[in-house]
């Protein structure tokens, strides 16, 4: 039977190469993007999912009030959490970041990313496989440092690490422990040290200095809101009670104005894809670009089933008469299901095969866009292989096999059942389907560009051009400024410097640190912008009123401020300069108002900022970790070489040269959007190509279907323009419907889509309008190439027929 | 064998009641040769494929082996068919994209006959039929003569207890016609059953008997003189 069936099936995709190899493409293209979406899916959930603690590790969240949500918490909790929280296994003060450090090993160095500082019981939150030494005492004391594997190998190379030294920023450490570093982890750093003791002495009294992560264990999950109450209470108990009274004001008052500061214990089995903040040194996860991935995906996968299944059941009729002849000679109805679902089994093998090439051939570009390195392995992907296989075939394969199952023998074999409308209903209602779809994604797609057009053109209020950011490195802190100072004299006399100039924030990534200041009683969280006199004018910053800081005025480095326009709106003050202002203690006169620009990227609102020089507040320079060039556009190539061999000569022989044109730095802040318009500009053509397919292929079929009616229409004397017209008529109405379906969910997801940006362009009836022509004009180029056709035809071959 | 009793078959649409077959009754004895004669319309064709078990009756009892057959489920009748009757139509309805071969052997399969018996009877009754040379051919690439003799091997195959032919020279040319006649009249007289409809005369003196019907009833019946064992010694 199974060779009686193979042999028609060859048959067939013999006859309709075409169609077939079409068909067979458009399923696999649809399946390869479910594959993609799975792998990016399996991806993000296994982040801590191995981890047999991520029911019981949460991590503590302060919502200090106004917005402000902090992964980092105060020093002086650890001694309260070690003895007056029973509820607790344990906890762990870590830092939410990682450094990138030198680790010297017999003279030679090699310069690590991804370095922890941790207190011990690190290993027991994040229990990764030893390979020597164990989780216990990897930590032990202050000297003691634990490697990963891969780590180990490029310090020691094939020595045994374990009990050796290494010199790390100055102090002798000992290896006791190497682990593997092989699952995905919100924290997965490649070197952890327990020097992290001295930092949480010094801070120890210090309620206010958020310096800190912090992990919770839980002996008990359910009891998180009980200790986060309990955390909270020791705030207002340390540090609300002292805010108020040095306000002047009572506990309640306090409270009252400023807000209750909340502290949340966020569970890290979800933290990886649902925490409100992106608090892990690896990131948070984007969930809403992995829903927009699957749903995307499916609905491409839907788009190429109904394709297939309205092939399928438009190519049956021609296929009515073998039906017709199997249920005469003893086909049950069964036997014929079976039969077109084996046929679908077999295409769907050439699919899923088709589908794995194109994701083995595209995998890097994706993983290139995802910035991941995602691998097609694992049981858990081939389960879900399969699982994608078994769906496809019973959608694709059950409805058309029980659609020709039922064909009436008997008017099969009458031999007119060619133009039968069985059937049409089905197909139509999937046409307008498809047509839902593209139209959705034609709108969608522009909108996104237009989004994306409009993030890519705004005015940032800056121009980043040409200026580098090179990272600075400060090795004494008190000589810093000293330090930039000469070498800010050495770099002018280079050639194809402009101008060289330092600030204590980063384009696309925001001030080092913001302090909250007061103004007629309303509070205001600033970002604190330390800058030397020529970074303004470098990055062409406009001062909206006032003057800029200036050399030529003594005060500017001791007792004078700039403010943004943002600052300014939030203050109240009509006329804000002149005005002095408290910040932290220190009296600043503002001198100075400047033109609001982005610090973070374009999606995001502009915050109030507050600039003075680097000298005012002395411990601004703590925060400094660029030096910004100006360099000429000429000879760039050999500016920077020069500008890298002083660097690495004069100001830093130990690490490596690294700078970043500030420009490009910043268009990575919105490079995630900018990858969605490319993601949904490419799906675009990809659903377009596939539905024009459908509508090609279906087109065709039904001409074929109305051609004895067409030519009796040419006897009777009709036009071609007539029956063009007659041809297409229906389709344009489908394409209208299809059109309409498609308005309000498109209008509802993407208003949904725009809420991520805080500036965002409102959807225009010209998304709408241009995806209705261009599908309209593409489903009339399909439908009339084909109707035109038809009425070429000779008239008598119709008639004669029959 | 059958044995039809008042039997009536009513087309209905939105507006129209036709009467297909009107309170027929007859009945065909094993081994007989009955031919149906009528002008179009007059119902011929609907009872044909009542006794295929094609379609259904609207009123009146069809008994096929002393068994009723009006009321059974699709998935029986379907099971009777393929044991019990083969068929042969006007314009052959072999499957033009299997071989000769594969068309024959068809019923085979459905009736889970194994490969190598399949094999075996297919080659014998294609010698049977004069048609082994054309085994591995397309239907396409026959002449209507052979077409036909391929169906009617196809009805043959399965040894049905009775074959129905549907005008099964109302494709062919008077010398391909006479060739399928005769091999009708020849499996007769090695003992089938066959029930034939057709349009001509000269195709229904083959027969042993012609039922002539007209508006969905039966005018006559009349037992022909043809002497048909003579004809096949020849």
């Amino acid at each position: 039977m199974l060779k009686n069936w193979l042999q028609i099936f060859l048959h067939h995709i013999k006859n309709n190469k075409l169609f077939t190899s079409l068909n067979i493409l458009g399923l696999s293209i649809g399946i390869a993007g479910l594959i993609f979406a799975t792998l990016y899916w399996n991806d993000e959930q296994s982040y801590n999912a191995w981890n047999p603690e991520n029911e019981h590790v949460f991590q503590v969240i302060n919502d200090v009030g106004e917005g402000n949500i902090w992964n980092t918490n105060p020093a002086p909790l650890n001694a309260f959490l070690k003895s007056t929280f029973s509820e607790l296994e344990s906890h762990c003060y870590l830092n939410t970041w990682y450094f990138n450090e030198i680790i010297e090993y017999n003279g030679r160095k090699e310069l690590i990313d991804r370095i922890l500082d941790s207190q011990n019981t690190f290993f027991s939150f994040f229990p990764f496989e030893f390979i020597k030494g164990n989780a216990e005492t990897a930590l032990q004391d202050n000297t003691s440092i634990a490697l990963s594997e891969t780590t180990a190998k490029r310090i020691f190379k094939d020595e045994d690490p374990l009990g050796k030294q290494v010199l790390y920023s100055g102090r002798n450490l000992v290896v006791r422990g190497i682990y593997k570093l092989n699952k995905k982890s919100s924290y997965a750093p490649k070197v952890v040290t327990n020097l992290i003791h001295k930092r949480l002495d010094q801070n120890k009294d210090l309620w206010g200095n958020y310096n800190f992560g912090l992990l919770l264990k839980l002996k008990n999950p359910s009891e998180s809101e009980h200790v986060s109450k309990k955390i909270e209470n020791l705030f207002i108990e340390h540090k609300t009670k002292n805010d108020a009274k040095n306000a002047g004001l009572t506990l309640e008052e306090y409270i009252e104005k400023y807000g209750p500061a909340k502290v949340i214990l966020e569970p890290l089995k979800t933290a990886r894809l649902h925490s409100i903040m992106d608090g892990y040194p690896e990131g948070k996860g984007n969930y809403q670009f992995l829903l927009i991935m699957v749903g995307l995906s499916i609905l491409i996968l839907i788009l190429s089933i109904v394709n297939y299944v309205n092939l399928a059941t438009a190519n049956a009729i021609k296929r009515a008469k073998e039906v017709g002849v199997r249920k005469i000679i003893g086909a049950s109805k069964v036997n014929i299901i079976k039969q077109f679902i084996f046929e679908t089994i077999l295409l769907g093998c050439f699919s899923i095969l088709l589908a794995l090439v194109i994701v083995e051939l595209s995998l890097p570009y994706y993983n290139n866009f995802l910035n991941k390195e995602l691998l097609m392995n694992g049981s858990q992907f081939y389960l879900q292989l399969i699982a994608i296989f078994i769906t496809v075939i019973i959608v694709a394969g059950i409805l058309p096999s029980i659609y020709v199952s039922n064909f009436e023998t008997l008017k099969v074999l009458k031999g007119n059942f060619g133009r039968s409308k069985s059937g049409v209903w089905l197909r139509n209602g999937m046409l307008i389907l498809q047509f839902a779809i593209a139209s959705f994604f034609i709108i969608g797609s522009y909108i996104v560009y237009q989004q994306v057009d409009y993030m890519n053109t705004k005015k940032l209020g800056f121009v980043g051009k040409q200026v580098l950011s090179i990272n600075f490195r400060r090795t004494n802190d008190e000589q810093t400024l000293l330090r930039y100072y000469t070498i800010k004299q050495e770099l002018l006399k280079m050639k194809g410097v402009k101008s060289v100039s330092t600030g204590v924030f980063t384009f696309g990534e925001g001030a080092r640190s913001s302090s909250s200041f007061s103004y007629n009683d309303i509070s205001i969280q600033g970002e604190n912008m330390a800058v030397d006199f020529e970074m303004l004018d470098m990055m062409k910053i406009k001062i909206a009123e006032g003057r800029n800081l200036s050399p030529n005025f003594s005060s500017d480095t001791i007792n004078t401020m700039l403010i943004n326009k943002t600052t300014a709106k939030m203050m109240k003050e009509p006329n804000p300069i002149g005005k002095e202002i408290n910040w932290n203690d220190n009296k600043l006169k503002i001198v100075g108002i400047v033109e609001d620009f982005h610090i973070y990227g374009p999606q995001i609102e502009i915050p109030p900022m507050v600039f003075f020089h680097m000298k005012t507040i002395d411990w601004m320079m703590y925060n400094m970790n660029e030096v910004y060039v100006k360099i000429e556009p000429e000879n760039m190539k050999e500016t920077i070489a020069n500008l890298e061999e002083f660097w690495t000569t004069k100001v830093d022989t130990k690490y490596p040269f690294s700078y970043d044109f500030v420009d490009k730095k910043f268009a990575r802040t919105y490079e995630t959007y900018v990858k969605q318009k490319d993601l949904f500009s490419l799906l675009n053509i990809v659903v377009i190509i596939i539905a024009l397919f459908g509508l090609f292929a279906l087109a065709t079929y039904s001409i074929e279907r109305r051609m004895k009616e067409i030519a009796i229409r040419k006897t009777l004397g009709a036009e071609t323009q007539t029956l063009l017209k007659e041809l297409s008529k229906q389709y344009i109405i489908f394409c209208v419907i299809g059109f309409l379906i498609a308005l309000f969910p498109a209008y509802y997801l993407l208003q949904k889509w725009l809420e991520n940006f805080a500036f965002r362009i409102s959807i225009s009836i010209i998304p709408f309008t241009i995806g209705f022509v261009v599908l309209a004009i593409l489903t009339l180029i399909v439908v009339l190439s084909r109707a035109y056709e038809a009425t070429r035809v000779d008239v008598l071959t119709y008639l004669k027929y029959e | 064998m059958i044995k039809i009793e008042n039997l009536s078959k009513i087309f209905r649409t939105e507006e129209v009641e036709t009467k297909a077959l009107n309170d027929i009754s007859f009945q065909i004895k094993q081994g007989d040769f009955v031919s149906v004669m009528g002008p179009s319309g007059s119902g011929k064709s609907t009872l044909l494929n009542i006794v295929g078990l094609l379609d259904s009756v609207s009123n009146g009892s069809y008994q096929l082996f002393g068994k009723e057959m009006v009321g059974l489920k699709e998935k029986d009748r379907a099971k009777v068919r393929k044991q019990n009757i083969g068929f042969v139509f006007q314009n052959f309805n072999l499957i033009d994209e299997l071989s000769v071969f594969a068309n024959i052997e068809l019923p085979l399969i459905y009736n889970n006959v194994s490969s190598s018996e399949r094999k075996k009877r297919v080659i014998k009754i294609a010698e049977r039929l004069n048609i082994s040379h054309r085994l591995k051919h397309f239907p396409q690439q026959l002449s209507g003569g052979q077409q036909q003799r391929v169906a009617v091997a196809r009805a043959l195959i399965n040894d049905p207890k009775i074959i129905l032919a549907d005008e099964p020279t109302g494709n062919l040319d008077s010398k391909n016609g006479n060739e399928v006649m005769e091999l009708l009249t020849d499996l007769h007289a090695n003992g089938a059953t066959i029930l034939m409809v057709t349009h001509s005369n000269y195709d229904a003196s083959f027969s042993q008997k012609t039922i002539l019907m007209k508006d969905g009833m039966i005018l006559s019946e009349k037992l022909n003189q043809r002497n048909i064992d003579i004809l096949v010694n020849n």
